[in-house]
């Protein structure tokens, strides 16, 4: 009943989606896109945060892999889109891959710490590899060539056209996600969550199985930020720093963890209000600040968390 | 090359200290309340805006500054601690991350909100203007004041932890909450006590900051945040003893690596950071949980 | 969703703009020009203008706030824009590339804004180059100073519609070297800012330099990250090479921390000579006050005595009486950006981007900075910024320019086509 429901949900979101696509305004889509690519940010995120519990403070440091990939992709080897990406992606695997390897030795606090200084390594690095990086000032220039299929292409360059490929990685990500989390896979990552002992006394190497969390998030960060490349056209250092590692983990926090729905909340909530917020006044983190205490102390467990339980709690009064 | 080591071992110091008076509130506050506290950088500012406001409403003198200022911001420390942090005890270690970080938000444009955006230029500390000779190179009375006040900082919290009865409480519950709880501990108060007491720490940091930078600026919280992260984790999170020495490591590693290594970065701090967590998660002092 | 957003915020508008009205006077309801009964331009002209808001230079947005808040007010007491009224809202760019972006895309495609103005990070302007270009809205850059944004967006790429209104690097740079030629210096050692400012300033100056004076030599570099607080070690560095003079173009608030850790190390009695080509900020002369040493040069995009004309001197004095403040170089960017649309607006009878970039290319506008030209081959306002040497003044509670130095803008500024000889100075008489 409820998978059919959430189903039907999706089937709503996707086709307001293409309904917005065709008939949005410019800036609009480019929210939207904005929104969206967070939202694949924030479900690889909660793959690792919400199902296997674990905190990342680097997971930026991935999301620049995958924006600096693209650009230096687009700037050195090929210009195609569906190429750069894949390039993107590629580097923020194996760079989730090395630190993972390192960071899943510890958990909790610890492991938040290690992320948090593996990422500003290499926010780091990316500052200083001024040769290849461009130093602050980043790469700027990266264009959006069609996509060639040989017998015909598909133009990029308009927010209208760009629209539909970002639309078509989200659906993928939720996609992906959902399929991890019934996944017979993904019940171990919970159960890791719940009880990493009793699940490595069934028998399961719990360190290889949040690496592979750890990699797969890294990996949907880096397509996020090889998104937010072509979306943006330019790459700089601050997507790497750790005040941008937080913004997954506050989409999280505010749309809630462990569920699909909650990193699309979340992340309508968190680019939209913020949006919405400095059209009134330049005061933005102030009322950022009480919007988020508001839910926090209102909305325990996140907005989707807290809906799903006041729907289900006034079922069970009806029934 | 003497006087060259000796200035850039006390420039070291005095940065270390510095890092240390605002770690030290950092790492108390996580060993007892177990929570890692975002806005601790902005209590910091918090102190030094306050110590600033008391100073030019007492005709221009540091010392009232520094002895009212953090005091006030212990006050806004304790609205924190009673309206909000308490009720978050109950979640998971990222709820509380979030409530500390949306006060990072709020305090910022409080700041900028209550003083103006524009960085304040501040006076020197009456008495400690000067620079003295050191080896033929000229050295602030002010940061040997600050090398000073860290260690005498480290020894007094030593003290009350070590020899008087409240400290006894404070680390049987830091050891053992439901342990200290049954023996009759108020944990309640004893946590909010630590906790204005640990915002008190960071204020003083900031307030002794007023001096040593010369300059207020709305956000200057949020430079020393990561810092103090740094030191915290190397000492072993929740040892002050370790925070101590991590303090002093991480100010002497910069100072002589900005000295001596042209390339230096933070990067070096960092790959310390991460190698002590790999090696030696619970730091130099810390206990094996 | 959006639809209530821009109820609400014009609602808040309209109040604001009541209550701003009623401060004014009559004197802005009925616009008195000539230009009231015919124009042909139509509606309100509105300019977008982000700056940094939030953090530690959040002080920089509140001047340049000052500085086009006071344009507006002025320009609409006289009639506005080719009659219509000039309309400012002011965004947080907060020194992020993608939020400049989101912020220029909100201001055309959702507020609606015929220009925009603002940018202090020098990565935020050229990450704006190919939205401009796509928004097709002209740009002016009142801060960010990288020589690439006119060399390589605007005439090698061909982005026409971004303009610079305040001096790029080639001032800290090459005039500095202009100056430095003439002081009895043989070795030189900086303390910069370690990002691609400091880098590409230390750089020029040590070439221009370098091409001025045979027998100069660079002893030390220091390179001091963003956010630096403490700057002791950095001056132990310098200390230690014993240069002649200094170099940095340190600026903001870190320029006054490290000003006033070098004074307490005996720094500027060791090195004599000393130059901070953004040290005439109005930020870092009023947060230094007294504390900063006699005989420093220091310059910067503009600097509040020079000219020392009537238009110069009336201008401060109005904006003194306004702010409380003297005026910042960013905010006497802002305000000459708001006359530069002015002028170019009514020059060509219409606000359509193409025709504005026209009357802005090779326009002249008579500003508080005195003449600006707008070169017509990279979009950079040319204009003469004087180099001078701190001093007491009884009048003031911070030191000002005691001698000064001109080095005009058209013998240090880089020339197109910005390749090949005699394209960077010296240039040949």
């Amino acid at each position: 009943m409820i998978t059919n429901k959430a189903y039907m949900a999706f089937g709503l979101l996707l086709a307001g989606l293409v309904v917005l696509g065709l008939a949005g305004d410019r800036f609009l889509l480019y929210i939207s896109m904005r929104i969206m690519i967070l939202a694949i940010f924030a479900l690889g995120f909660d793959i690792l945060f919400g199902r296997t519990g674990l905190l990342s403070f680097g997971h930026g440091a991935f999301y620049a892999g995958g924006a600096y990939g693209v650009a230096l992709c687009y700037m050195h080897l090929a210009k195609d889109p569906l190429l750069c990406l894949l390039a993107g992606v590629l580097l923020a695997t194996g760079l989730a891959l090395v630190i993972g390897f390192f960071c899943v030795r510890h958990t909790e606090i610890y492991f938040a710490m290690l992320t948090l200084a593996f990422g500003m390594m290499v926010f780091s690095l990316i500052w200083n590899l001024r040769e290849i990086t461009g130093g602050d000032d980043g790469l700027v220039g990266v264009g959006r060539q069609a996509i060639n299929l040989g017998l015909f292409k598909i133009p990029l360059r308009k927010e209208s056209e760009f629209y539909f490929l970002v639309l078509a990685f989200f659906t993928g990500a939720i996609w992906v996600a959902h399929r991890i989390r019934t996944s017979p896979f993904g019940l171990i990552l919970a159960g890791i969550r719940e009880n990493d002992r009793r699940t490595e006394f069934a028998g399961v190497n719990i360190r290889n199985y949040r690496l592979a969390a750890f990699v797969i998030s890294g990996a949907m960060a880096g397509l996020a930020g090889g998104l937010g490349v072509l979306l943006e056209s330019n790459a700089t250092p601050h997507i790497s720093h750790w005040s941008h590692s937080s913004d997954p983990v506050l989409v999280g926090l505010i749309g809630g963890l462990n569920t699909l729905a909650g990193p699309l909340v979340g992340s309508l909530v968190f680019v939209g209000l913020k949006e919405l917020v400095m059209r009134f006044t330049t005061y933005w983190m102030l009322f950022f600040g009480v919007v988020l205490l508001i839910i926090l102390l209102g909305f325990r467990g996140g907005v989707v968390g807290t809906l799903v339980q006041r729907l289900a709690g006034r079922r069970e009064v009806r029934s | 090359m003497l006087q060259s080591i000796v200035h850039v071992c006390l420039a070291g110091l005095s940065q270390g200290m510095f890092i240390w008076l605002v770690a030290s509130g950092l790492t108390l506050i996580f060993g007892v309340l177990g929570v890692l506290n975002f806005a601790h950088g902005s209590f910091y500012m918090l102190g030094a805006y306050f110590c600033f406001m008391v100073l030019r409403a007492l005709g221009e003198n540091f010392w009232w500054g520094l002895l009212l200022g953090p005091v006030c911001v212990a006050a806004v420390g304790y609205l924190v601690e009673r309206f909000f942090l308490r009720r978050v005890y109950g979640l998971e270690l990222p709820y509380q991350l979030l409530l500390t970080f949306a006060f990072v938000l709020l305090f910022d444009d409080l700041v900028k909100i209550f003083w103006g955006a524009a960085s304040i230029g501040t006076p020197p500390a009456p008495g400690l203007a000067d620079s003295i000779m050191i080896l033929g190179r000229r050295f602030p009375s002010y940061n040997l004041f600050v090398i000073a006040v860290g260690p005498l900082l480290a020894l007094g919290l030593w003290g009350l932890l070590e020899k008087t009865w409240a400290g006894r409480i404070i680390r049987a519950s830091s050891s053992d909450r439901e342990m200290a709880s049954a023996l009759g501990v108020k944990v309640p108060t004893l946590f909010t006590a630590v906790f204005v007491f640990g915002t008190w720490l960071g204020a003083l940091g900031g307030g002794l900051a007023v001096p040593y930078l010369g300059l207020l600026t709305p956000g200057m919280g949020e430079q020393i945040i990561i810092e103090a992260f740094v030191v915290a984790v190397i000492g072993g999170l929740g040892s002050l003893k370790g925070a101590f020495l991590g303090a002093l490591v991480i100010g002497l590693l910069s100072a002589f690596g900005t000295r001596f290594l042209p390339t230096f970065d933070m990067f070096l701090t960092f790959i310390l950071m991460a190698g002590v967590l790999l090696w030696r998660p619970q730091g130099f002092f810390g206990e094996a949980r | 969703m959006s639809k209530k957003g821009m109820n609400r915020r014009q609602f808040v508008k309209a109040g604001l703009m009541t209550a701003a009205a009623a401060a004014l006077g009559p004197a802005v309801l009925k616009p008195t020009s000539l230009w009231a009964a015919e124009s042909k331009v139509k509606g309100p002209i509105k300019l977008g203008y982000q700056t940094v808001l939030s953090g530690t230079l959040a002080g920089y947005g509140e001047f340049h706030k000052m500085g086009a808040i006071m344009a507006m007010e002025e320009i609409n007491t006289a009639g506005g824009i080719a009659g219509n009224k000039l309309e400012i809202e002011f965004r947080d760019s907060t020194l992020k590339a993608p939020d400049a972006i989101q912020n220029a895309r909100y201001f055309v495609d959702s507020w609606g804004a015929d220009f925009l103005a603002g940018i202090d990070s020098s990565g935020q302007a050229l990450a704006l180059a190919p939205v401009m270009a796509e928004l097709d809205r002209v740009l002016m850059v009142t801060h960010a100073a990288t020589e690439k944004l006119t060399e390589e967006q605007v005439f090698k790429n061909g982005v026409k519609q971004i303009f610079r209104i305040v001096t790029p690097t080639y001032q800290d740079g090459n005039a500095a070297a202009f100056v430095a030629k003439d002081l009895p210096v043989k070795t030189w050692a900086t303390i910069n800012p370690k990002y691609e400012y400091g880098f590409t300033c230390w750089n020029m100056f040590k070439e221009t330099l370098s091409a001025l004076k045979k027998d100069v030599t660079f002893t030390a570099e220091s390179w001091a990250p963003f956010g630096t607080t403490d700057f002791r070690s950095h001056i132990n560095t310098i200390m230690d090479a014993k240069p002649e003079g200094l170099y940095s173009v340190e600026w903001a608030g870190e320029l006054i921390t490290m000003v006033k850790q070098g004074i307490q190390a005996g720094l500027f009695n060791q090195v004599k000579h000393v130059m901070f080509p953004v040290g005439a900020a109005m930020d870092v002369l009023e947060g230094l006050g007294a504390e900063m040493p006699d005989n420093i040069w220091i310059s910067g995009r503009y600097y509040f005595l020079y000219p020392n004309d009537k238009s110069n001197n009336d201008w401060v004095e109005r904006f003194h009486k306004r702010w409380q403040h003297y005026p910042a170089y960013v905010s006497e960017g802002a305000y000459s950006t708001m006359y530069a649309f002015k002028k170019a607006v009514e020059a060509a009878g219409s606000k359509e981007t193409k025709a504005v970039v026209g009357a802005l290319e090779g326009m002249t506008l008579d500003s508080p900075a005195g003449k600006r030209v707008f070169r017509k081959e990279d979009h950079q306002a040319m204009y003469d910024v004087p180099w001078g040497l701190t001093v007491s003044n009884p009048k003031y509670p911070f030191k000002i320019m005691g001698k000064q130095v001109m080095v005009p803008a058209k013998d240090c500024f880089a020339r197109p086509p910005f390749e090949g000889p005699g394209t960077k100075p010296p240039f040949k008489a």
